[in-house]
C-alpha cells in the first residue's frame, strides 16, 4: 500500500508511536497490594515489531491493558501515536487497534457482520465498511465463513477475525496480547505470516508471547520480562550475543538425571526436559569440562552437542531456570 | 476515491447517534437470534390473559365495583404490565456482553461510553413495545373495549414503556454490578411480590386487609389502577397522575442507579 501524503508526513518525524515511562501498575491497597507492574519503561518507533516476552503473570498482559486504554495506570505515562492514554483516550484508541489474549466476539453475530459494524463504528460510510469488510475477509483467509455464526469458528477462526478487527480502521498500532497462544502450529504461522506483512506495511505491532521461537521470528526488539519489570531488552541477537557465543547442549537419560547432571555442573546450567544447556563464551573448552564433571559424577550423557544460544536461553538464564525447565 | 472507501483510514468515529443506531440494530438481531430468551415472557403475559379471563371472565367478579362488566379490560393492564418486564433484555444483552468479552472489546473502541449502555436501553424499550403492542391486539382480538378508545391504547403502551424503562434501569444496574446473568436474572424474582401485592386479580376493596396494606404503598398498584382507568373509565386525570409519577419515580431510580453502575463499568479500573 501506497503511503498517503499525511502518512509520509508522519514518517519524517522521530516520535515513537509507542512510549511507556515509568509505568506502574499495582491491584489492591495497602497490605494486599500486588504490584503488577514496577515501573517500567520503553520506547517502540515507527513500524517496528516489539515483542514483550515472559512467562504467565510477568506482567505483560497489564502493560497492554493499560496502552489500550482499558487499565487505568497507577503511576506514570503511557502515549500511544503521541497520545497519553489516559489524558486523550479517544485519540489514543482511533490510533490503535487491539486483539486482546481473550478475543472477545460474540458467538451469536457473524464474521462479517462484525467486520462491517465496526467498520461502521470507526467512520466508514455504507460502501466504504462493505469495501474493508470484503478486504480484511481475504486478508485473513475468512471469505467463505463471513455468513456464519462466530460461535461456530475454531480457535484459530477466532483469532483470525479478532485480528481482522483489530486493522478495520487501518490503525498505526496494533496490540496483539499472545496471539498465538492455543494454536494448532498452522493457525499459528497464518498469523505470523499477517504480522510479517503488516511490518511492510509500516504498522508499529506491540506484541507479547510466552513463545520465544516467536519473539525470535517476528520482533525486531524484545523485551523479557519478569515479575513486572523488564530483566532485559535488546535485538534478539543482541539478547543471543550477551549470552556468549556458544551453548552446550548435554542430552541425558531422562530429566531426573537432567536434574542430578545439572546440580553437578553449577548454577550455570540450565534443565531443558532430559537435556541441561551450558552457556559458554569459548565453547570447546566448556564442553571438555562439563564431560569430565559428569563422568567424575558418575552420569553418563547421550549425546553432547555445540551450537548457537536461542532466545529460550535468554529467558533461561533471566528466570529461575529450574522452575521453568519442569 | 472518497475519504471512506475502504482502501484508507477513517478520520473520526461515526457520530454517537450513529454509533447508538449501529450499535441497537446489532442487539436486535442478536436477540432475534436468541429466542429461547425473549419467549418466555411474552408466552407467560399470554397466558395470564387467557387463564385468568377463562377463570373470572364470566363470573360474578365481572360485576364488581371497579371492573365494570367486562373481565378483559380489567385483566389486559396486568398482562401488558406484565410483559413490560421483557425491559430487563437491556441488562441481559449487557451482561451476555460483559462475558463473552465483547464489552471490553467495545471499551478499546472510539465509541461514546454512553452510546453502548443507551443502545442496550433502547434494546429495552424496543422489547417493551413489542410484546405489550402484541399483548394489547391479542386483548382487542378477544374483545377488549377501552373506554379511552383508541388514545388509551397509546397511553396503555406509554405506561408498559415507562414501567419497562424501571426494569431495563434496574436490569442494567444489577447487570453490569455483578456482571453474572444468571445473578440478574434472578434479580428480577425481588418484582414478583411487587406483581402480586397489588389488585392484580380483584378489585382493591375485594383483597384482604394485609394485602390492601402492602398494595397501597406499592407503585404497581398506581400504574396497574392508571391503565384500568383509561380501559373501564375513560381519561381519569388524577388516575393517570398517579400512574405516572409511580412510574415516573421507579423509572427515575433504577435509571439513575444504572447511569451511576455504568459510569464506574465503563471507566478504567
Amino acid at each position: 500500500m501506497a503511503l498517503t501524503t499525511a502518512q509520509a508526513s508522519f514518517v519524517a518525524v522521530p516520535t515513537p508511536m509507542i512510549e511507556v515511562e515509568q509505568l506502574v501498575k499495582t491491584f489492591g491497597k495497602g497490605d494486599d497490594a500486588v504490584k503488577a507492574v514496577t515501573g517500567i519503561d520503553f520506547s517502540v518507533p515507527e513500524g517496528e515489531i516489539f515483542g514483550l516476552l515472559g512467562a504467565n503473570g510477568a506482567g505483560k498482559s497489564t502493560v497492554v491493558l493499560m496502552l489500550a486504554t482499558l487499565l487505568e495506570p497507577t503511576s506514570g505515562n503511557a502515549r500511544v501515536a503521541g497520545h497519553d492514554v489516559v489524558a486523550d483516550p479517544t485519540r489514543a484508541r482511533l490510533s490503535f487497534g487491539a486483539a486482546l489474549q481473550e478475543t472477545g466476539l460474540d458467538p451469536l453475530q457473524k464474521g462479517g457482520e462484525l467486520l462491517n459494524l465496526h467498520a461502521r463504528l470507526y467512520g466508514y460510510d455504507k460502501a466504504g465498511a462493505e469495501r474493508r469488510t470484503n478486504e480484511l475477509l481475504d486478508v485473513v483467509g475468512l471469505q467463505d465463513a463471513r455468513e456464519r455464526r462466530i460461535g461456530s469458528y475454531s480457535g484459530g477462526m477466532r483469532r483470525r477475525l479478532d485480528l481482522a478487527a483489530a486493522l478495520i480502521h487501518h490503525p498505526k498500532i496494533l496490540f496483539l496480547d499472545e496471539p498465538t497462544t492455543g494454536l494448532d502450529p498452522a493457525s499459528r504461522r497464518a498469523i505470523w505470516d499477517e504480522v510479517s506483512s503488516l511490518r511492510k506495511e509500516g504498522v508499529t505491532v506491540l506484541l507479547t508471547t510466552q513463545y520465544l521461537e516467536e519473539a525470535d521470528q517476528l520482533a525486531d526488539h524484545v523485551a523479557i520480562m519478569a515479575d513486572g519489570t523488564i530483566a532485559a531488552s535488546g535485538t534478539p541477537d543482541d539478547l543471543k550475543a550477551g549470552m556468549g557465543a556458544d551453548v552446550v547442549e548435554v542430552e541425558l537419560a531422562d530429566e531426573e538425571t537432567a536434574a542430578r547432571a545439572a546440580a553437578a555442573v553449577g548454577p550455570e546450567a540450565n534443565v531443558v526436559g532430559h537435556e541441561i544447556r551450558v552457556n559458554a563464551t569459548d565453547g570447546p573448552a566448556v564442553l571438555a569440562e562439563v564431560v569430565g564433571t559428569l563422568k567424575t559424577a558418575g552420569i553418563e550423557p547421550q549425546g553432547v552437542t555445540l551450537s548457537q544460544p536461542t532466545l529460550d536461553d535468554v529467558f533461561l538464564n533471566l528466570t529461575d531456570s529450574r522452575e521453568n525447565a519442569k | 476515491m472518497s475519504a471512506t472507501d475502504g482502501t484508507r483510514p477513517p478520520l473520526r468515529p461515526a457520530s454517537t447517534g450513529t454509533q447508538i443506531r449501529l450499535l441497537t440494530v446489532r442487539l436486535i438481531s442478536k436477540v432475534l437470534r436468541e429466542p429461547a430468551v425473549t419467549i418466555p415472557n411474552l408466552a407467560i403475559s399470554v397466558f395470564f390473559l387467557f387463564t385468568y379471563n377463562g377463570a373470572f371472565g364470566d363470573s360474578g367478579v365481572t360485576n364488581f365495583p371497579g371492573v365494570g362488566g367486562n373481565y378483559l379490560n380489567f385483566i389486559l393492564p396486568v398482562t401488558v404490565l406484565f410483559s413490560s418486564i421483557s425491559g430487563g433484555a437491556a441488562g441481559l444483552t449487557l451482561v451476555q456482553d460483559l462475558e463473552t468479552g465483547y464489552f471490553r472489546r467495545q471499551l478499546s473502541m472510539p465509541l461514546a461510553r454512553s452510546a453502548i449502555v443507551l443502545a442496550a436501553i433502547l434494546l429495552g424499550a424496543i422489547q417493551v413495545l413489542v410484546q405489550a403492542t402484541l399483548i394489547m391486539s391479542l386483548g382487542l382480538l378477544l374483545g377488549a373495549d377501552p373506554a379511552a378508545g383508541f388514545g388509551g391504547i397509546l397511553a396503555l403502551l406509554f405506561f408498559a414503556l415507562l414501567w419497562g424503562m424501571g426494569f431495563a434501569g434496574y436490569s442494567v444496574a444489577t447487570g453490569l454490578k455483578t456482571g453474572n446473568a444468571q445473578a440478574a436474572q434472578a434479580a428480577t424474582f425481588i418484582f414478583f411480590p411487587l406483581m402480586f401485592l397489588a389488585p392484580v386479580f380483584l378489585p382493591m376493596d375485594q383483597l384482604a386487609g394485609w394485602i390492601q396494606a402492602i398494595a397501597k404503598v406499592n407503585p404497581t398498584t398506581y400504574m396497574l389502577e392508571a391503565m384500568r382507568s383509561v380501559m373501564i373509565e375513560g381519561w381519569v386525570a388524577s388516575s393517570l397522575l398517579k400512574g405516572l409519577a409511580a412510574g415516573g419515580i421507579f423509572a427515575l431510580i433504577t435509571l439513575t442507579l444504572a447511569v451511576r453502575v455504568a459510569r464506574s463499568k465503563t471507566a478504567r479500573a
